[in-house]
């Protein structure tokens, strides 16, 4: 009863979207639809958790790209060392989550744009790194993954499991930033992109601070890297260049700084969009898929630059 | 409390920028219970020292006793630890933040709750969330601004923002609170209002020390004033004896009024 009417709308309504476009994909002889819903929710992932740095903290960060390019690699490797899939996946958040921590610690004093060119610096490094060490990554040949088929239960078709194994990944991630930021730990990231020296002052140690949400992203961009090199069974170079991580900083700024929801309905919007638009329009179409991608940016920024779904702030539960 | 005991205690401290001395061998100090004010003309080094006070700047030679301990070379938030908060001179808010969260901030140095506790809501959590948001809504009440608790700090009226500055800071428990020109802009009314406010936060137990520019703030609420100029101290005593001095007045008006 009580568990009824706490039931918040929102996570039921998302639950039973989620779990429609596998019909309708199937009902409209359109199973392309499903892929396309598996990108998105990569995207998602991959928005919601650059939001912890870009959005809450107001770091300036163009290499996100690089963490996703490690779990992905992490798995393809650990895979074909026969570890199981599960392990594999453990394995990339680890490594993605260690290594961010580990770039976080040197570079982090640096501030906006100074830190956006060192970031950007680091992805380009991965990636040519990952391109030019043959013996562990075959270079731009890139690497084959065994298949894995996960929720066999639920559907027989890779592409709907992976597409609803993403979309867990997503909750999972939705549930933690929603759950942190309106904590001591939320207000303490917020009030450092608000005003860093009012922050320090009011005693909250900056650069520790810092520190936590870059490395807790690198978690989700870990996952995302393995749930995309598994789904792919294939990882190469080409996956995670220079542009990705600029789609991923749009959607997390066209959302709306620090707002979940908004990276998700932008990750949508970016992402999906222009793969819907692809499929579906003639070859000629397919070249104006940037001009779509620039004009949303422009528009945007023009009258709605506080994002689709501003970040809202929580009301006081007391009394007045 | 015994009403003499020293809280801080400034030992020849300078704060030099290449060769400019912002802060020139400064001494003195403040004792529990006090309303200390410190006045000069402007560019005398009254916020740079208080930036080296709070950790902003390191400080060039001397040291920063409070409660007994060094606290020069600590970092800012380990000094709002130890039970020192400030204002700013041209406020400092987080903008987008409601006020009441904006009070909530200033708990962090006295909560702990990190990641476990928020991401699987635990009891401990969800005690000490509301033990925030409590004692935030009551200082909201103390400066008068609990209507405003959802309201963000942006859109407040000027003077409700220093006041808001205020609550955060007390937010910290400190000992000792520092307020840089806290009257700056504010009309006759809302300044009487505010030297109200800082007796109340002094019979609260916690000492004061401000850098004020409206003389009759500085007469009405100090104890002791301490004057500034190029970085030196040229005063310090009651309001009636600094005003009489001829040194402040020089400082003020120039040589031949003094």
């Amino acid at each position: 009863m009580s568990l009824v009417r706490k039931l918040p709308w929102m996570p039921v309504l998302a639950l039973a979207a989620v779990c429609l476009l596998p019909f309708i994909a199937h009902i409209a002889h359109f199973p392309y639809l499903v892929r396309v819903g598996g990108v998105v929710g990569l995207f998602m992932l991959l928005g919601v958790g650059l939001n912890f740095t870009l959005g809450y903290v107001g770091l300036f960060d163009l290499g996100y790209i690089a963490f996703y390019a490690i779990g992905a690699y992490t798995t393809a490797i650990a895979m074909r060392a026969h570890c199981s899939a599960p392990t594999s996946i453990a394995l990339a958040v680890l490594v993605a989550t260690a290594m961010r921590a580990f770039v976080g610690v040197s570079i982090l004093r640096l501030r906006g744009d100074y830190l956006a060119v060192v970031t950007m610096g680091f992805a380009e490094m991965t990636r040519l790194t990952i391109n030019n060490l043959d013996g562990l990554t075959n270079g731009p040949k890139g690497l084959q993954v065994s298949p894995w088929r996960p929720l066999g239960f639920l559907s027989s078709d890779p592409n709907v499991q992976f597409y609803l194994l993403i979309m867990g990944a997503v909750a999972l991630s939705v549930v933690s930033a929603r759950r942190l930021e309106h904590s001591r730990v939320g207000r303490a990231w917020v009030a450092i992109r608000e005003d860093e020296l009012a922050a320090r002052l009011s005693g909250i140690p900056v650069n520790r601070f810092k520190l936590l949400a870059f490395t807790l992203s690198g978690v989700f961009a870990g996952l995302g890297g393995a749930l995309f090199a598994l789904w792919e069974q294939f990882v190469t170079p080409e996956s995670f260049v220079f542009w990705e991580s600029i789609l991923i900083v749009s959607i997390v700024v066209l959302g709306g700084l620090g707002s979940v929801l908004g990276a998700l309905l932008a990750a949508a919007v970016l992402a999906g969009l222009p793969l819907l638009l692809q499929a579906k329009l003639s070859a000629q179409w397919i070249d104006y898929r940037y001009l779509f991608f620039g004009l949303t940016l422009v528009l945007v920024t023009l009258f709605r630059p506080q994002g689709l779904i501003p970040a809202s702030r929580r009301k006081t539960r007391l009394g007045p | 409390m015994t009403p003499n005991r020293i809280l801080l205690e400034i030992r020849n401290l300078s704060q030099h920028f290449g060769g400019v001395k912002a802060v020139d061998q400064v001494s003195f100090s403040v004792a529990e219970g006090e309303i200390v004010s410190v006045i000069g003309p402007n560019g005398a080094g009254k916020t740079t020292f208080f930036n080296v006070l709070t950790g902003v700047y390191p400080g060039t030679h001397g040291d920063i006793l409070f409660n007994g301990q060094s606290i020069c070379g600590c970092r800012p938030h380990n000094i709002v630890a130890r039970g020192i908060a400030r204002t700013f001179q041209n406020i400092r808010l987080f903008p987008n933040m409601t006020a009441l969260e904006n009070v909530m901030v200033g708990r962090h140095a006295r909560t702990n709750q990190m990641l476990f506790g928020p991401l699987f809501r635990t009891r401990a959590f969800t005690d000490e969330e509301d033990a925030i948001e409590a004692r935030a809504a009551e200082l909201l009440d103390l400066v008068g601004l609990r209507a405003m608790a959802d309201e963000p700090a942006k859109n407040l009226p000027y003077g409700v923002q220093r006041k808001l500055e205020i609550a955060r800071a007390l937010a910290t428990e400190p000992k000792l609170l520092i307020l840089d020109e806290p009257t700056a802009g504010m009309n006759a009314s809302e300044s009487t209002d505010l030297v109200a406010l800082v007796r109340r936060i002094r019979e609260s137990g916690v000492t004061v020390l401000l850098i004020e520019h409206q003389m009759r703030v500085v007469m009405d609420v100090s104890d002791r004033v301490i004057v500034f100029d190029y970085g030196v101290k040229i005063a310090e005593g009651t309001s009636t004896e600094v005003v009489a001095n001829p040194r402040v007045i020089e400082a003020y008006l120039g040589k031949e009024a003094a």
